[in-house]
C-alpha cells in the first residue's frame, strides 16, 4: 500500500533540521536484543506517534531518547546535531522533556513548587519563577494556579503540571508517554486541544500509545515499532487503525464480531435490587438496586464511564464487597439455583464463576510466583489443581501446560514468573485459567485492556467459543467496539443504575456514548440532576472509535507492515 | 546455577561483606582480625560449644518460623517475643505441678505451651480482625504485658519459688523432662532439636503443598488478588497469627525441657527478637532459617570465644547487624535482577521461536453501525 | 488451680497484715511522746530514741603480714556490663586490681571474661569452663545468675576453686559464697534518711523487682522506721523480674524518681545500677537529696556532676570480699574468708564521702553497734 512508506519517513518539505532524528539505534540487553536498527525521523513542529504492541519496544526506546540508557549502536540527532546523552540531564539541556505515564509530583508541595522542585537554578524560586510559569501557562492554554496544592487536583491538572515541569526546564521537544491512560474521554479532547495549540506554536510532540484511534485523531505522521525495529513510518490521516494495527502485529485483524445469536432463555445469573452503598459513610449508593439476567450463550455488555459503578458491581456478584441489599442468584447448568448473596468469593467461584479482573496485576496474578502455581489462584478447592487440603502439583502443572497451549500464552515454561510475561501474555493466562473448570457464568472486566492485538483476538475468540457452549458472560468494557462487536445485550451504567438498554445490532457507539453520559434521549434514563462529571463530549471520542472499524477491509492490506 | 545465584549467593556475599566490616572495625581498635578468625572458626572443636550452636540454634529455629509465618502474609507478628515467654512461663508452672506418666507429661506441657502461645498471639490477631488495630502495635504493647505477667507468674507469693537470690518456677519432674542425646564431655543436644526439625519439615510441607499454605503466600503476595481468588483475608490473618503464636510457645521448651526444668528471672529472653532476624535470614523458606539459626548461634558462641582470647565481643553484635542488613538488601538486589533476567529470558526465547502467529481472523465483515 | 488460689489467698493474707502493721505503726508514732532527743533540726520526722552508743567491737580483719601471690592464675567472670559498669562488676574489678597491687598478682596472670545481655544459661556454662580449663584458679563469678552454671562446673573441675558473689551453691565443697547483709547496710542508710528528711518523706527506687534488690529495701524500710516511726516511705521498682533493663537505664530511673519525688519525698534512696544516674539527676533537678549504693558514688566520676546531692552510699564492698577471697587462696587458707559479708566483718556499711552525715554519724554509729551486736535483726524481705 502506498500510505505505509517503509523505513526512514521520506524527508519532504522540511525547511529546517528535523527536531530529531535516530539512525541505527540498536540496544542490547543481555541476552536479548531490545531494539535493532531503529530508525526515527520527527520533523519539528508536529506530533509524532509511536505505535507498537505492548513489549515491542517502544520504552526502551524512549528511554534512549530520554538519556535514561544509552544505546549501544546508532546515532541521535537533535535539530541537526549528533548528540550523546548520558543521562536525561543532557537531554532536558538539548531541549527533550519527558511526561512519564505515572505522574511524579509531590502531593503536599503546590503547583509552583512542583514545577520549580529540582530547577530552582532556571529562575529561582520566587517572583521570577511564578511569573514564568504563569505566562506558560497562558501561552499554552494550561491554566492551573500556581499554588493549588497538587493533592487537590484531578488527574488531568496533574498531567498539566507535569507537562508545564517540562515545559519550565525549557523542553521543545515532549515525548508523552500513553498520556491518556489515566484520563476520561472529554479529558483526552482537552489534552489534545492544548497539544494541538502548542504544535501551532512550534512545540514537538512525540506520542506513545496502542490506542490507533487516538493515533489517528492527534498525530500527523506515526512509526510503528514491532519486536524492538521500526518497520515504518505513515501519515495517519490516510490509513485506516485496522491498517496501522496490521503493520504492528504483521498480520490482518480480527474484528470483535459476534452475530449469530447462542442466546437461550435459560436465566444464569440473576441479580435483584443489588444495593450498595458508599464505603466512606455517606450512606450515598454506589449501586442503586441493580436489576439484571444474563442468560445462558449471552453476553450481557455494560457500558458506562469508568466510575459509575461497574467495578463495584463486579466486585460485589463476586462477593468481593458486602452488599446492602438484594439477592444474587446463580443458577447452574443442571438447574440447580444457588443463593449466592450470603455466601464468600470462594464459594460463588465454587458454585461456577469465573472471573476476569479488570486489572490482571493487582486482582488476578500472583507475580512472583511460577504460572502453574498462578492456576491454582481461585480454584485450590477444585480438581484438577486440588485434593480437598492439598494441592494437586502435578494436575496444576499438567492444566497449565493446557492452557498454555489452548490459549497461545507465549512463554519458554510454566515454571517462569507471572511476572515475566507480557500483558497481553498474562491476560491470556487469566483468561484460560477462569474458562477452566466449566463455569457456567464468566464476569470479564476489560478483558482485552491494555492487551495486544494479537491477544485480543484470540481472547474474542475463545469468549465467543465458550458462548457458543453455553456461557453465560457479563462483559464490562470501555472499549465499545468490544462491547458492541461481543455483547447480545447491552445495558447502560450511569451513576450505580442501569439506565437504559441498547442492542447492539443497531445501537452506534455514537448512541451509546451519549446514553453513557447522560446527555441521550432515551425518556426512561432521565438522569439526577446533580452536576454530572462526565460531560457530553465523550460522544466525540466514542465518534472516533467508530471510524476504527468500518472501513476494514484488511485482507488486501495483510503484507503491508510485515517488513521485518 | 540459578539456585546458586538466587539464593546462596546473597548471604554468603552478606557474611563475607560483614566480616570485611567488622575486621576494618577490629583493625581500628587495635585487634588482630586474624586471631579473632581463628578463635571464631576454632570455638566448634571445643568442648561443647558444636553442641550449645545446635541447641541455641533450634530455638532460634523455632522463634524463626514462628516469624516467618507472618512474614509470609506480611504479617509482622513482633510478638514471638511475648507469645514465647507466656507460654514458658506457663508451661513451666504447669509442668511443675504436673505428676503425669513419662512422656505423656512432657506432651502435657508442650501442649500447653502451644495452646497458651497461640492464645496470646490471638488477641492482636482478633483485634486486627475486628477492630483494624495494626498488629505491629498491639504486639509490640502485648510484649511489655508479657514481661509484666511473667514477673507476676513467678513471684514467690503466686507460682514462684525462692533459693538464694533467684526466683523461679518449681523444677520440672523427670517425668515431664525430655532426655537429650549426650555426646559425653561435648554436651548434650536437646532432645527438643528433633522436634524443631519436624516442625521446620512440616511447616515446608504446609507452605508447598497444602491449600492453607498457597492461601498464605497469595494473601502476602497480593491481597488483592488472593481476595479475588477466594481467600477469606481475615481467617487468613486469625489462622497464620494463631500458628505463629502456637509455635513460638514451643520457642523455650528445648531449654526448659531439656535443661533449665524451671522458668526464672535469670531465663534468658529476646529469642523472639532473634527470630525476626533468623526469619529474615533465612527468607521465611525453612531451610533458609535454619541456616540463619545455625548462622546466628555460631555468632552468639562466638562472642565467649573472642572475649577469651581479648578481642571485644561486641563485635559480633555488629556483625550480626551488618549481616541481617546487607542479607536484606542483597536479597532485593538479586530478586531485581533476577526478574530482569527472567523477562529477557522469556523474550529471547520467544524471539528466538519467532513466536505462533495471531489466531487467524473469524470475520471480515465490516462495521455494523 | 489449687496453687493459684493458694497464692490468692497469700496475696490477700499479705494485704490485710501489711494493713494492720501500718495502723499500728501510726499507732505508735503518735504514742509516742515528742522525744526528739537527738535535737536535729533539720528533720521533719519525730525521731526515735537513738540508741546508746555501745562502742562496736572493732573489725581488725587486716591482721596479719604480707601475703604473696605472684603464683595466682586468676580468672573473673563478669555478669552484664562487666569492668566499668560502675556498679558491682567494677567492685569486683577493684578487689582483682587491689590483689595485683597489695600481693604481686601478675596482671597477665589474670583473665576477666564478661556475660552478653540474653545470654544462654549454657553460654555461663561455657565461659567458667574456658576459665577452668585455661587453668585459672581461683575462679571469681560476679553475680547470682551464674549459680546453676557454677553448680554444674564446680563438679566438672574439683581441682579449681571458685567463687560466687551473691549466691551461695549448695553441695559444692570448691565453691566460696561471697554474701552480703545489704539489708543491714540499707538500714543505716535508711536511718540517714530519716534524719535528712525534711518532710518525713523518703524514697526507694530499685531497679529490677527481684529478690536481692528487696533487700535493700527493706532494711531501708526498716532504718527509717527505726528513726522515725511516723515516716512516709514511696518504694518503686523500675521493671519488674525477668526484665533486667531496670539496671540499665538511667532515663527511666529518672522517671520513677520524679514520681516519688513529685509524691513529697525528699530523700532517694537508689539501688538500681546504672539507672541510678537517672535517679541522681532527677534529685538533683527537683533540689533534693539522694542516697548511692554499692560503692562510694560520692566519689564515682560517671556522677559527679550530682554528686552534691548524695548524702551518703550504702556500700557493699564487693572489692573487699573479692580481695579477701583471694589473700585467703593465696594463705591456702579459705576459712578466713567470712560466712556472710556483714556489718560486722565491714561487707557493708556508709559512707560519709562530702561530709553531709557528719552531724548524724553518731546516731549511725549506734544502730550500727546494736546491729553488729544482735540486738537490732533486720529484715532481708520486704514487709508488704
Amino acid at each position: 500500500m502506498s500510505t505505509v512508506a517503509t523505513e526512514r519517513a521520506a524527508p519532504q518539505e522540511s525547511e529546517r533540521a528535523p527536531a530529531v532524528v535516530l539512525t541505527g539505534i540498536t540496544k542490547r540487553f543481555p541476552g536479548v536484543v531490545a531494539n535493532r536498527d531503529v530508525a526515527l525521523t520527527v520533523r519539528q513542529g508536529e506530533v509524532h506517534a509511536l505505535c507498537g504492541e505492548n513489549g515491542a519496544g517502544k520504552s526502551t526506546l524512549m528511554k534512549i531518547l530520554y538519556g535514561m540508557q544509552q544505546p549501544d549502536e546508532g546515532t541521535i540527532e537533535v535539530e541537526g546535531q549528533e548528540i550523546r546523552f548520558r543521562s536525561p540531564t543532557d537531554a532536558i539541556k538539548a531541549g527533550i522533556g519527558m511526561v512519564h505515564q505515572h505522574f511524579m509530583l509531590a502531593d503536599n508541595l503546590t503547583v509552583l513548587e512542583n514545577v520549580v522542585l529540582g530547577a530552582e537554578k532556571l529562575h529561582g524560586i520566587g517572583g521570577k519563577a511564578r511569573r514564568t510559569l504563569v505566562e506558560l501557562g497562558r501561552t499554552t492554554g494550561m491554566r492551573v494556579d500556581p499554588d493549588a496544592l497538587v493533592e487537590r487536583l484531578g488527574v488531568a491538572d496533574r498531567q498539566r503540571v507535569e507537562i508545564l515541569k517540562v515545559l519550565y526546564r525549557g523542553a521543545r521537544i515532549i515525548i508523552l508517554d500513553e498520556p491518556t491512560a489515566v484520563l476520561v474521554p472529554q479529558e483526552v479532547d482537552e489534552l489534545f486541544d492544548t497539544v494541538r495549540g502548542m504544535r501551532d506554536q512550534g512545540f514537538t510532540f512525540l506520542f506513545i500509545s496502542h490506542k490507533l484511534d487516538e493515533v489517528r485523531t492527534i498525530a500527523d505522521s506515526v512509526t510503528v515499532i514491532r519486536r524492538g525495529t521500526t518497520v515504518g513510518t505513515a501519515d495517519p490521516k490516510a490509513i485506516s487503525s485496522r491498517q496501522l494495527a496490521e503493520m504492528m502485529v504483521g498480520s490482518e485483524l480480527p474484528s470483535p464480531e459476534t452475530r449469530e445469536s447462542t442466546v437461550t432463555d435459560r436465566p444464569v445469573l440473576s441479580v435483584e435490587e443489588l444495593t450498595l452503598l458508599a464505603e466512606d459513610g455517606s450512606g450515598r449508593p454506589v449501586l442503586d438496586a441493580v436489576d439484571l439476567v444474563v442468560r445462558s450463550g449471552e453476553v450481557l455488555g455494560i457500558a458506562g464511564v469508568e466510575g459509575n459503578g461497574q467495578t463495584e458491581l463486579v466486585e460485589a456478584i463476586m462477593g468481593m464487597r458486602a452488599s446492602s441489599a438484594g439477592r444474587i442468584v446463580l443458577t447452574s447448568a443442571d438447574g440447580t439455583r444457588t443463593d449466592l448473596t450470603k455466601l464468600g468469593t470462594l464459594a460463588r467461584r465454587e458454585a461456577g464463576i469465573g472471573y476476569v479482573p479488570e486489572d490482571r496485576t493487582r486482582h488476578g496474578l500472583l507475580l512472583s510466583e511460577p504460572l502453574w502455581l498462578n492456576r491454582v489462584l481461585g480454584y485450590q478447592t477444585r480438581p484438577p489443581v486440588s485434593k480437598g487440603q492439598w494441592l494437586d502439583i502435578e494436575g496444576a502443572r499438567a492444566d497449565t501446560k493446557r492452557i498454555v497451549e489452548e490459549f497461545d500464552v507465549r512463554t519458554p515454561s510454566i515454571d517462569v514468573p507471572a511476572a515475566a510475561l507480557s500483558g497481553g501474555n498474562q491476560q491470556k493466562l487469566v483468561v484460560g485459567r477462569e474458562l477452566s473448570g466449566d463455569p457456567v457464568l464468566l464476569i470479564a472486566s476489560h478483558p482485552t485492556r491494555g492487551v495486544d492485538v494479537g491477544a485480543q483476538a484470540l481472547i474474542w475468540d475463545q469468549i465467543r467459543n465458550a458462548r457458543a457452549s453455553g456461557l453465560a458472560v457479563l462483559l464490562i468494557s470501555a472499549d465499545l467496539d468490544e462491547l458492541i462487536g461481543l455483547s447480545d445485550t447491552i445495558k447502560v451504567m450511569l451513576r450505580g443504575r442501569l439506565v437504559s438498554d441498547a442492542d447492539p445490532a443497531t445501537v452506534t457507539p455514537e448512541e451509546l456514548g451519549s446514553a453513557m453520559t447522560g446527555a441521550g434521549d432515551d425518556p426512561d434514563t432521565a438522569p439526577p440532576a446533580e452536576p454530572a462529571e462526565p460531560k457530553p463530549s465523550t460522544v466525540d471520542s466514542a465518534g472516533q472509535a467508530a471510524e476504527t472499524t468500518a472501513p476494514a477491509r484488511a485482507e488486501d492490506e495483510a503484507e503491508g507492515g510485515d517488513q521485518a | 546455577m540459578n539456585l546458586l545465584r538466587g539464593k546462596l549467593m546473597p548471604p554468603l556475599l552478606a557474611i563475607v561483606f560483614s566480616a570485611l566490616l567488622c575486621s576494618v572495625a577490629l583493625v581500628i581498635s587495635g585487634s588482630n582480625p586474624g586471631t579473632a578468625l581463628s578463635a571464631m572458626v576454632s570455638q566448634v572443636g571445643h568442648g561443647t560449644t558444636a553442641v550449645d550452636i545446635v541447641n541455641s540454634a533450634s530455638v532460634y529455629y523455632l522463634a524463626g518460623l514462628a516469624v516467618a509465618i507472618g512474614f509470609k502474609m506480611n504479617l509482622f507478628n513482633i510478638g514471638v517475643e511475648g507469645q514465647f515467654r507466656v507460654a514458658a512461663v506457663t508451661a513451666a508452672v504447669v509442668g511443675g505441678a504436673l505428676r503425669l506418666p513419662p512422656v505423656l507429661d512432657a506432651i502435657v506441657i508442650l501442649l500447653v505451651a502451644v495452646l497458651t502461645g497461640a492464645l496470646y498471639a490471638a488477641i492482636p490477631a482478633v483485634l486486627k480482625v475486628t477492630r483494624g488495630v495494626n498488629e505491629v502495635i498491639s504486639t509490640i504493647m502485648l510484649n511489655a504485658i508479657a514481661m509484666g505477667i511473667v514477673a507476676y507468674m513467678i513471684r514467690p507469693d503466686v507460682f514462684g519459688v525462692l533459693h538464694g537470690n533467684n526466683i523461679s518456677t518449681a523444677e520440672i519432674p523427670t517425668a515431664g523432662q525430655v532426655p537429650g542425646i549426650s555426646f559425653g564431655s561435648g554436651g548434650t543436644v536437646f532432645g527438643l532439636v528433633i522436634l524443631a526439625a519436624a516442625i521446620g519439615v512440616g511447616y515446608w510441607v504446609m507452605m508447598n503443598r497444602s491449600r492453607f499454605g498457597f492461601e498464605l503466600r497469595a494473601s502476602g503476595e497480593s491481597p488483592t488478588a488472593a481476595t479475588a481468588g477466594g481467600v477469606n483475608a481475615k481467617k487468613m490473618v486469625l489462622t497464620a497469627m494463631l500458628l505463629s503464636g502456637g509455635i513460638a510457645g514451643l520457642v523455650a521448651m528445648p531449654e526448659l525441657l531439656g535443661r533449665d526444668h524451671s522458668y526464672g528471672i535469670i531465663s534468658p529472653a529476646g529469642y523472639g527478637f532473634t527470630g525476626i532476624a533468623v526469619a529474615l535470614l533465612g527468607r521465611n523458606h525453612p531451610g533458609g532459617v535454619a541456616f540463619g539459626a545455625l548462622l546466628w548461634a555460631f555468632l552468639d558462641k562466638s562472642a565467649l570465644a573472642l572475649d577469651n582470647v581479648g578481642v571485644p565481643k561486641e563485635i559480633v553484635t555488629i556483625m550480626q547487624g551488618t549481616i541481617v542488613l546487607s542479607v536484606v538488601v542483597a536479597y532485593e538486589i538479586v530478586r531485581r535482577v533476577e526478574l530482569a533476567a527472567e523477562q529477557r529470558r522469556v523474550g529471547r526465547e520467544l524471539g528466538n521461536t519467532g513466536g505462533t502467529p495471531p489466531q487467524p481472523a473469524v470475520a471480515s465483515a465490516g462495521g455494523e453501525s | 488451680m489449687r496453687r493459684r488460689m493458694r497464692g490468692v489467698a497469700v496475696v490477700a493474707v499479705a494485704l490485710t497484715s501489711a494493713l494492720s502493721l501500718a495502723a499500728c505503726a501510726k499507732d505508735s508514732g503518735n504514742s509516742s511522746n515528742n522525744n526528739n532527743a537527738s535535737g536535729n533540726p533539720s528533720s521533719g520526722c519525730k525521731l526515735a530514741d537513738k540508741p546508746a552508743a555501745a562502742p562496736a567491737g572493732s573489725t581488725s580483719a587486716d591482721a596479719g603480714g604480707k601475703v604473696d601471690g605472684s603464683a595466682l592464675k586468676i580468672g573473673l567472670a563478669y555478669d552484664i556490663g562487666g569492668r566499668g559498669d560502675g556498679s558491682f562488676n567494677d567492685a569486683a574489678a577493684a578487689g582483682l586490681d587491689k590483689a595485683i597491687s597489695d600481693m604481686g598478682v601478675k596482671k597477665d596472670n589474670t583473665k576477666e571474661l564478661t556475660a552478653s545481655a540474653n545470654e544462654s544459661p549454657a553460654d555461663k556454662e561455657t565461659r567458667l569452663r574456658q576459665l577452668a580449663t585455661g587453668g585459672y584458679n581461683p575462679v571469681i563469678t560476679v553475680g547470682f545468675a551464674y549459680a546453676d552454671a557454677l553448680k554444674k562446673v564446680a563438679a566438672e573441675f574439683p581441682g579449681t576453686k571458685f567463687a560466687i558473689v551473691d549466691a551461695t551453691v549448695d553441695g559444692a565443697a570448691n565453691v566460696t559464697p561471697l554474701t552480703f547483709t545489704e539489708e543491714q547496710g540499707s538500714f543505716l542508710v535508711g536511718v540517714a534518711a530519716a534524719y535528712k528528711s525534711k518532710g518525713c518523706h523518703i524514697g526507694f527506687v530499685g531497679g529490677v523487682d527481684v529478690p536481692l534488690i528487696q533487700k535493700f529495701q527493706a532494711g531501708f524500710a526498716q532504718g527509717a522506721k527505726a528513726a522515725a516511726p511516723d515516716i512516709k516511705i514511696e518504694s518503686k521498682y523500675i521493671s519488674p523480674a525477668g526484665d533486667f533493663s531496670g539496671f540499665q537505664d538511667p532515663n527511666k530511673g529518672n522517671v520513677v524518681t520524679k514520681g516519688e519525688l513529685d509524691a513529697g519525698a525528699d530523700v532517694v534512696y537508689q539501688a538500681a545500677g546504672k539507672s541510678g544516674e537517672g535517679v541522681f539527676a532527677a534529685a538533683k533537678a527537683a533540689n533534693k537529696l539522694a542516697i548511692g549504693v554499692d560503692s562510694d558514688q560520692y566519689n564515682q566520676p560517671t556522677v559527679a556532676a550530682n554528686k552534691d546531692v548524695i548524702i551518703t552510699s550504702m556500700v557493699k564492698r564487693v572489692d573487699v570480699a573479692v580481695y579477701d577471697f583471694i589473700r585467703a587462696f593465696a594463705k591456702n587458707d579459705l576459712t578466713t574468708v567470712p560466712k556472710v559479708f556483714d556489718l560486722k566483718a565491714d561487707g557493708v556499711g556508709y559512707a560519709t564521702s562530702g561530709g553531709k552525715i557528719d552531724d548524724i554519724k553518731d546516731v549511725l554509729e549506734a544502730y550500727k553497734a546494736q546491729i553488729v551486736a544482735g540486738k537490732i535483726t533486720v529484715s532481708a524481705t520486704p514487709t508488704k
